[in-house]
């Protein structure tokens, strides 16, 4: 479990680099203040936001559903206001899975266009995000225990998933901070599947349907 | 489709419970004493959702078959999701049918949610002479723990002498290195010494076979794999006559 958990942060950690950076330059990673985009609903700024370190989470992200948890939350950061990185923690309850679970989540969403709506410019919508997930559970019941199974035993992972996700999102501009940084409130859908899932479709295309393999999230994002 | 986790089991009501519904339904056509079975056998559903389909279509044609069993495996990665796509397909059966737990519907949290679809991993049932005795015989999943399959149970259920003569039914076949070899003989031994059993079946090699691997005088019959595109339908009479017939689809 160890070795997973690492994995996936190094499989995470180039991304929350490439995304980090942009903090330090003069654009501001919310909907709200990205002069460039002409589409952008633009509130008056009182002065420029100091930069921020690289590190430092853009938003935080509470969500349900998508196979990463009953509820699932955590932060995230952004690369002009295009590109978001999620990093997640999920919980599921007994009740509903047969053992309590934790899962651990990053997502990397792409989304190529911001349009404002109304004139009030408070209200924005991305009509597409498209992107995909990692994601290791921890507290399954029935899990490879060492020697239990020989090499190869099972192809699949019991834990382990990665999947598509596709969704849209409508942000709301609330009061720029104190030190003058805008910010969003973005509620988000998104439709999206597993692996596992994907595979066991491509080779029924008769006996399955595109919708038994779907999942669906729902979830807010609240710039910091 | 919120799914909270793949191993998210919950389902609607009709995909709940599922063994109990299809004994229920199993019921309303009591076969009465002295009759002939005539049951579907199979095994291995997993990831055959189009054979799944196919298999509803010439199962539906057969006249005079009274339920189906499926000998575990019905789903490939323990999925309560994988679970209901089958059932969606089985649903569509004009006959009621049963299935006993397989490895890989073991696998992650799949037990639970085998419990919650489909219902309890070791039961019985009574039809017209036959007692079903259905047994969890998945001994790796357990990691060889000494306990699968549960002796003090199966002993119990074969002990029984209400009905005429006796099936039992599981996943993986004792001659297998997924049965648990510490279980083994005690398995094979109480099979011998029951006097009712007419033959026992086994899914997992995904082929049909038919023999006395123990040469004991006990029949072990394995299922065709879904993917096989064959079934095999069995007829008992008498004390423990059967004739097995397979078709193609």
């Amino acid at each position: 479990m160890v070795q997973r958990l690492l994995l996936a942060a190094l499989a995470a950690a180039p991304l929350a680099a490439f995304a980090g950076p942009n903090g330090l330059t003069t654009l501001p990673d919310t909907t709200g203040a990205t002069p460039s985009s002409g589409l952008s609903p633009a509130p008056v700024q009182a002065a420029p936001a100091e930069p921020l370190p690289w590190y430092r989470p853009r938003h935080v992200v509470a969500q349900t559903g998508g196979g990463l948890g009953m509820v699932s939350a955590g932060f995230g950061y952004s690369l002009k206001d295009r590109l978001d990185l999620d990093i997640l923690i999920g919980y599921v309850p007994r009740k509903y899975a047969g053992s309590r679970l934790s899962i651990y989540s990053a997502k990397l969403l792409y989304s190529p266009w911001t349009l404002p709506l109304g004139k009030s410019q408070k209200w924005a919508l991305k009509p597409l995000m498209v992107g995909g997930y990692f994601s290791y559970t921890h507290g399954t019941l029935n899990d490879e225990e060492p020697n239990q199974y020989y090499r190869g035993y099972y192809w699949f992972s019991t834990d382990t998933r990665v999947g598509p996700l596709l969704g849209s999102r409508l942000s709301y501009a609330l009061p720029a901070t104190a030190k003058g940084r805008s910010r969003n409130l973005s509620a988000y859908y998104e439709l999206g599947s597993n692996d596992l899932y994907v595979i066991s479709y491509v080779q029924n295309l008769k006996g399955l349907s595109p919708v038994d393999i779907l999942t669906l999230s729902l979830g807010l994002k609240l710039d910091i | 489709m919120l799914e909270f986790s793949p191993n998210d089991h919950r389902a609607p009501d009709r995909q709940q419970d599922l063994t109990a519904k299809n004994l229920a339904r199993l019921n309303q056509n009591p076969l009465p004493a002295g009759d002939t079975l005539r049951f579907v056998f199979t095994g291995d559903s997993q990831r055959f959702y189009d054979e799944a389909e196919d298999l509803v279509k010439s199962v539906n044609q057969q006249a005079g078959v009274q339920f189906l069993i499926i000998a575990g495996d019905i789903s490939d990665f323990g999925f309560g999701r994988e679970m209901r796509w089958v059932d969606d397909h089985l649903r569509k059966l004009k006959i009621p049918y049963v299935t006993v737990i397989g490895n890989h519907d073991s696998v992650g949290n799949g037990r639970k949610a085998y419990e919650a679809i489909f219902g309890p991993l070791n039961y019985s049932f009574a039809y017209g002479d036959t007692k079903f005795i259905m047994t969890d015989t998945n001994g790796r999943e357990y990691n060889f723990d000494g306990k699968i399959p549960n002796m003090p149970w199966v002993n119990q259920e074969l002990k029984d002498t209400s009905t005429r003569r006796h099936v039992i039914i599981s996943h993986v076949p004792p001659q297998d290195e997924d049965f648990d070899p510490a279980v083994r003989d005690a398995y094979v031994t109480a099979l011998r010494n029951d006097p009712r059993l007419a033959f026992e079946m086994n899914g997992h090699r995904h082929d049909f076979s038919i023999g006395e691997p123990f040469n004991d005088g006990v029949t072990y019959i394995n299922s065709y794999g879904f993917e096989k595109r064959q079934y095999v339908i069995v007829t008992v009479w008498g004390d423990k006559q059967f004739r097995l017939k397979k078709v193609q689809f």
